[in-house]
């Protein structure tokens, strides 16, 4: 049986396996299913972000392309599906919104002297990470979650979020530190 | 290789995983990520918030045309075949500073600032930011100076002493505003750093006018 991306509907196959298919044999009907379950996902990301709706819409076009184009390169053990086409949303919206190029480690770039094989990246269960991360998040104190927020989707640097919100540098560091802390215990849990 | 001690703070890799971080910090952040397993993992996970935070979202609906505008437009694109990455020789430098900088240290200008102290010629700014290299002759001095703001240096060789610790290749050192620091280079060898500012330094000092406009890029 197919794990389930949508625990109400068990004939849904999960974004992981639908972006598989995409990489594999081109499959039009899952990446329906997935520009189904991610543009209006995506378009809320950019509009929080700033962008109005054809901006977010266009935004949305560019995202869903490189998941076409770039499906091959989706490593289900390294990165859930919406991890993935988060970095992919992350990324664009800075190439076209902000004029700059993303500086990104890519894989060749380890070991920058040459030197022996560095040891196997983090790997973690990504899906099953996932759920542990919801809860996380869903519980954290609620000025925690606030400056986790502001990074994520009001393209703020603490430093910003400190000037703007009024709040000094040393309580946005140490509730961001805290928030961290509970984060990283859930990918413990899995390990 | 043996891993980094000093790693960047955990604020800024937030930052980086969540795409606030401006450009030139980025860079020294995805430098370090080369020598810094911890520092990868520590990205993964964040980046992994980020998908939860981006599914969680409620969804905003797109307009009926947008996936068949989509799909013309990849009918239109030739699909092709992720490129095989040339092999990156050997170089100095992590990933992303060679694609930044583009050359060898070799190749590069230097400005000399003091003695067996110089600043790369090239360099990046944006906004109150800005990037350039930091070389130091075997246990040469960088002269003291005060910060109107934040600093971080990365090691790429070599090594470097301060009053609040050693570091070594791949090592992140951040000093905030006002933080006064001697760094000196070890003694066995040439230290190469990314020396990132958060406004131009200001030198103190009899030199200090001299000094100033070789921070200038
Ligand atoms: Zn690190």
């Amino acid at each position: 049986m197919l794990p389930k991306a949508d625990s109400n509907d068990p004939t849904m196959p999960d974004h992981e396996q639908l972006l598989l298919a995409v990489a594999r044999n081109r499959d039009s009907t899952a990446f329906r299913a997935l520009f189904d379950h991610f543009a209006p996902r995506i378009k809320a990301y950019m509009r929080r972000l700033g962008a109005d709706g054809s901006a977010a819409e266009e935004l949305v076009q560019d995202v869903m392309m490189a998941v076409w184009l770039r499906a091959d390169r989706f490593d289900p053990t390294l990165a859930s599906a919406s991890t993935w086409i988060y970095t992919i949303a992350r990324n664009r919206r800075i190439d076209r919104v902000r004029q700059e190029r993303r500086p990104e480690l890519q894989p060749d770039d380890l070991a920058p002297d040459g030197g022996e094989e560095p040891p196997p990246d983090h790997q973690f269960e990504a899906a099953e990470t996932a759920s542990r991360l919801r809860a996380v998040i869903g519980n954290l104190p609620p000025e925690q979650a606030d400056v986790l927020r502001l990074a994520y989707y009001e393209d703020k640097v603490h430093t910003e979020i400190s000037a703007e919100r009024g709040i000094p540098l040393g309580t946005v560091k140490t509730r961001l530190r805290l928030a961290l802390g509970r984060l990283r215990r859930a990918f413990g849990e899995g390990a | 290789m043996t891993v980094p001690a000093h790693h960047p703070a955990p604020e800024l890799l937030l930052d980086y995983a969540a795409g606030s971080l401006r450009a030139v910090q980025s860079l020294l952040v995805a430098a370090h990520l080369a020598y810094c397993p911890e520092c990868r993992a520590q990205v993964a996970e964040l980046e992994a918030c980020g998908g939860v935070l981006l599914a969680d979202l409620p969804p905003e609906p797109v307009s009926d045309s947008l996936f068949g505008t989509l799909m013309t437009r990849l009918d239109a694109t030739v699909a092709t075949p992720t490129p095989v990455p040339a092999p990156a020789g050997k170089s100095l430098f992590p990933g992303p500073l060679r694609r930044a900088i583009g050359a060898e240290p070799e190749a590069l200008e230097w400005v000399r600032v003091v003695p067996g102290v110089h600043l790369s010629a090239w360099g990046v700014s944006a906004g109150t930011a800005s990037a350039c290299l930091l070389r130091m002759a075997p246990g040469s001095r960088v002269p003291a100076h005060r910060h109107t703001d934040s600093e971080m240096l990365l090691v790429m060789k070599g090594g470097f002493s301060d009053e609040f610790g050693a570091y070594r290749v791949g090592d992140v050192a951040s000093y905030d505003t006002g933080t006064p620091h001697h760094a000196v280079a070890d003694a066995d060898g040439e230290c190469l750093c990314l020396l990132v500012q958060d406004q131009p330094l200001v030198f103190t000092g009899p030199l200090g006018w001299l000094l100033n406009r070789g921070f200038r890029f």
